[in-house]
């Protein structure tokens, strides 16, 4: 059943694309202006890839199935692949287990069959909340990992200020949590995480609360992020333009038992500007992504 | 004290008429916001004195049309207390002296209290097993009325002043355990997450995340407690009377040779002892919590 709804997505993109028009509209195809969209049907997706094995891999998931003991199969047979300096995004509908996907990778849950395998330990992990100590203040936040870590306190201090400074928040740093607006809260998480200079970020939909205008801001600040450190990122996020501008690869989720759909390539280069957001190609690979998540639902 | 200033402040934003705003709009900011502090502490300090009075006026009611002259005694008038009591050097000296040691018994039945309850519920939140060993003798404590175990105690230990610290502790120790437990168990579970992310030790955890976030519950309990330790020390008072008389001892011999005015000024003494030390410990609690949680803006 499931194969089927996918092939289904599949060729309604390829129409999509021919045409250059909305889904489901019965004109006759125009010719081909664009050049076509990249969507891999799964099972496909991470034996042998070629172009992902020569960057060396940085997370992988075998054949993960994950079942709660309330009965619940949240994932079903799910095997991913994340290349080292990759952005990754996870998307689908809610309950298809994409944060449970991350907190496997973080090692905060484990599989019920399948296993996890990541190539490194320095790990961030942002989570939806900014989960701040509300009595220390932001600089402390920012340290606290740092803190568990054992970081020596001058070298300490150093990162805080440098992470502190890359998300903007210098001025804050002797704030209180309570005082800061959500926006510059999930700055704060974002900056503890930075602060153990991770080669691998996960984030599971850490903008998610955040007003529009905010979240915009919040992603660009983070494709300056990735794009300067060059960590990999696995990103969960149920917003389809949010996936598009930040990944590489789009991995599309479906409901109950969670199974991965499709993975979409982004072609869209980096250095990625949020300007991006107004060009064809963006708004093309948002309609696909769209559209396979549709079928999935 | 600030956070004191704001909600009085939007109090008397709130229920400002406002007709009255275009009247006040050339005086100084400054001005209008002492202003508004002003009535804000008039309206604070005028219900609770309102009330007082109406207290004071039922007790004349009684005193007067309810009771006969000849059962007067019975609840004699506010006036009468007070000139026959609280004016009389010679009965308000040994129930100052008596109120001072029930203090002190109180204050170090609560230190012990809080340490025990402390200890024990931080103990009861780092296992199950711990918990389940614990929690019936807890409740055991609670649910046995102090009094049924005040002969158990008297021969135990005397009917001195440990006695008395006894009986405090035990009061007292309840809403300590519990209210500790509680905060420690209900520590967000995506900060315990944050904290195994960053592979924190039990200790750590214990001290960094789930003691600080526990505190507004271990003040509510520690404040609860500051009641019930002066409720304690004046019943230890009654039942252990031996050595320095405290003021539930002296409560007891006017009794028994019904002083009715003693009687009453030495229970309004006890309760004033009794709102003042949880006054105190509300104020500690908004000075430690009041900075990040909410629960220290009012009351």
């Amino acid at each position: 059943m499931l194969q089927g709804v996918n092939w289904r997505a599949i060729a309604s993109i390829c129409m999509h694309v021919n045409t250059g028009t909305r889904l489901g509209q019965s004109d006759p195809p125009a010719s081909i202006t664009r050049s076509e969209i990249t969507v891999h049907l799964v099972d496909t997706m991470h034996d042998v890839d070629a172009h992902h094995l020569t960057k060396g891999l940085q997370a992988s998931f075998d054949h993960i199935g994950m079942r709660y003991p309330t009965g619940t199969q949240a994932l079903d047979d799910v095997s991913l692949t994340v290349a080292e300096g990759e952005c990754v995004a996870i998307v689908g509908p809610s309950g298809c287990g994409k944060s449970t996907l991350l907190r496997l990778a973080a090692g905060l849950e484990a599989p019920s069959t399948g296993s996890v395998a990541l190539g490194t330990t320095s790990v961030g992990f942002v989570f939806q909340e900014p989960n701040l100590l509300p009595w220390c203040s932001v600089r402390r936040n920012v340290g606290l990992l740092a803190h568990l870590a054992k970081v020596p306190k001058a070298e300490r201090e150093q990162r805080v200020t440098a992470a502190l400074d890359a998300v903007g928040l210098t001025a804050f740093a002797d704030q209180l949590p309570r005082a800061l607006s959500g926006g510059m809260r999930m700055r704060v998480s974002l900056a503890r995480a930075l602060v153990l200079r991770p080669d691998m970020m996960l984030l599971d939909e850490p903008f998610g609360a955040l007003d529009e205008l905010t979240r915009q801001d919040m992603q660009g600040e983070l494709l300056r992020l990735y794009e300067s450190r060059r960590f990999t990122m696995l990103f969960v996020t149920h917003s389809v333009a949010e996936a598009v501008l930040l990944a590489r690869r789009v991995v599309v989720m479906s409901p109950r038992p969670g199974r991965i759909a499709a993975t979409v390539d982004i072609d869209l280069p980096y250095p990625r500007r949020p300007e991006v957001r107004f060009s064809p190609r963006y708004v093309e690979h948002v309609a696909a992504v769209a559209d396979i998540l549709r079928g999935v639902r | 004290m600030t956070s004191t200033e704001t909600i009085t402040t939007a109090s008397a934003t709130r229920t400002a008429p406002p007709t009255a705003a275009p009247a006040e709009a050339p005086r100084s900011a400054a001005g209008r916001r002492a202003r508004r502090l002003l009535t804000g502490t008039a309206r604070a300090t005028a219900v609770p004195a309102l009330s007082c009075a109406l207290g004071i006026a039922v007790w004349y009611g009684v005193s007067y049309v309810l009771l006969s002259p000849d059962r007067r005694f019975l609840l004699p008038p506010p006036h009468d207390v007070v000139a026959h009591s609280f004016l009389d050097p010679t009965r308000i000296e040994p129930m100052l002296t008596a109120l001072g040691v029930t203090a002190r018994i109180a204050a170090i039945g609560f230190v012990c209290a809080a340490l025990i309850g402390v200890g024990t519920g931080a103990l009861m939140s780092q296992a199950r097993w711990i918990e389940r060993l614990l929690y019936p003798y807890a409740v055991m404590l609670q649910v046995i009325p102090v009094l049924a175990i005040v002969p158990l105690i008297g021969l135990w230990f005397g009917y001195g002043s440990s006695s008395r610290v006894i009986v405090c502790v035990m009061i007292a120790l309840f809403p300590i355990i519990t209210n500790t437990h509680f905060g420690l168990r209900s520590v967000d579970r995506g900060m315990h997450e944050l904290f195994t992310l960053g592979r924190s030790s039990r200790g750590r955890r214990l001290v960094m995340l789930e003691l600080p976030a526990a505190l507004p519950s271990i003040f509510t309990g520690l404040r609860i407690a500051s009641g019930q330790v002066v409720i304690g020390a004046i019943l230890g008072d009654m039942f252990f009377a031996r050595g320095e008389p405290g003021i539930g001892t002296l409560l007891d011999g006017y009794r028994a040779t019904l002083r009715s005015e003693d009687l009453i000024a030495s229970i309004l003494l006890a309760s004033a002892f009794g709102i003042a030390v949880f006054t105190v410990f509300t104020l500690v609690s908004r000075l430690v919590v009041g900075r990040w949680h909410s629960s220290g803006d009012h009351r």
